[in-house]
């Protein structure tokens, strides 16, 4: 009896001590990783130019041909952020929605996507010194809203985010190709 | 039975004050030698003569380490980035980087991390950032 009491405390203890821990923050977040040459690779395309400005200016008309606001811009740096706000409603989700649903009898509604936004952010720079040749980096990512939705009597609300930057190669493939189209020339890969 | 119900009594308190919040200090501004210390792990000096060119080379690193850009300016040597902590998407990492001439030939680059609005103090990331921004600066192919 006793040592049973005694092993509930100190497993009581032990499993609230674990609960006070603060989430640890991994050092490999400022590390480059296997993955950055590719995404590197991907997010990149080199003009043979000399006009900084004019590459800028049209990668924002892409932008906005894309639905994209232009949210803030940077000349001197060759910087350029954008965004657009779309529906995240997706069919496979409400239909995942109402199986889980009618598998667990009523008793769990789950949330699904429900508004998402797709931002942009684009840096312009010259590689060489006589600035002859410049190099555009553009990074895609996004983040998605839930609605809510019911775990038993739990009512989760609504509003949850999740955060993904999106590595789909065609969306950056095109990308480059309306841009190298706007400022005629041609996009170069290293 | 005493020392057990005793046992129990103190684990009650301890538990009970393990996850209280702690107080705000008196000193929150002060300045304090672990902030001095703090200091020196998030700056360091490069050899580079164009501010511009620091800069470009402090976002092409943070592009490279998969942060997203959020602000720039150029007259005050700014550049504001995050990330998602990949593959947690809750988690957020924010960097706030300063460029500043010192003399005529060098660059004073502060970074200043956090995750999830808490600053990072780990030297090792800091270091690691530098590794990743000399890279950048000094390193440039073709």
């Amino acid at each position: 009896m006793r040592r049973a009491l005694l092993g509930g405390t100190c497993l009581l203890l032990s499993s609230q001590l674990a609960g006070c821990v603060t989430p640890t923050q991994p050092v490999e977040l400022f590390q480059l990783t296997e993955e950055s040459p590719r995404n590197k690779a991907m997010q990149t395309r080199f003009f043979e130019t000399k006009d900084e400005v004019e590459l800028l200016s049209a990668s924002a008309a892409v932008l906005q041909d894309l639905g994209f606001q232009v949210e803030e811009s940077v000349q001197d740096v060759g910087f350029l952020r954008a965004t657009k706000e779309r529906s995240a409603r997706e069919y496979g989700q409400d239909i995942g929605r109402l199986f889980t649903f009618l598998l667990s009898l009523g008793g769990f509604i789950m949330p699904v996507d429900l508004h998402q936004k797709i931002a942009a952010t684009l840096i312009a720079r010259p590689i060489n010194p006589e600035a002859t040749r410049q190099e555009v980096r553009i990074i895609f990512y996004r983040v998605v809203w839930k609605g809510d939705g019911q775990a038993d009597r739990q009512y989760i609300p609504p509003g949850q985010q999740k955060m993904e930057m999106l590595r789909d190669p065609v969306m950056y493939q095109q990308f480059f190709a309306k841009l190298s189209k706007a400022v005629f020339l041609e996009a170069y890969t290293l | 039975m005493r020392a057990i119900s005793g046992i129990i009594l103190i684990a009650g308190t301890l538990l009970l004050q393990g996850c209280a919040a702690p107080e705000p200090s008196q000193d929150l501004l002060a300045l304090t030698e672990a902030q001095m210390k703090i200091r020196s792990i998030q700056t360091r000096a490069f050899d580079v003569k164009d501010r511009q060119l620091a800069m470009r080379g402090v976002i092409a690193a943070l592009q490279d380490l998969g942060f997203i850009i959020e602000r720039a300016n150029e007259p005050l040597g700014l550049v504001t980035a995050a990330r998602f902590a990949e593959p947690n998407f809750n988690d957020v990492v924010g960097v706030t980087v300063t460029v500043r001439q010192q003399g005529e030939s060098r660059m004073m680059i502060r970074a200043n991390a956090i995750y999830n609005n808490k600053p990072i103090e780990d030297p090792k990331v800091y270091q690691n950032f530098f590794a990743a921004l000399e890279r950048s600066l000094f390193i440039t192919k073709e």
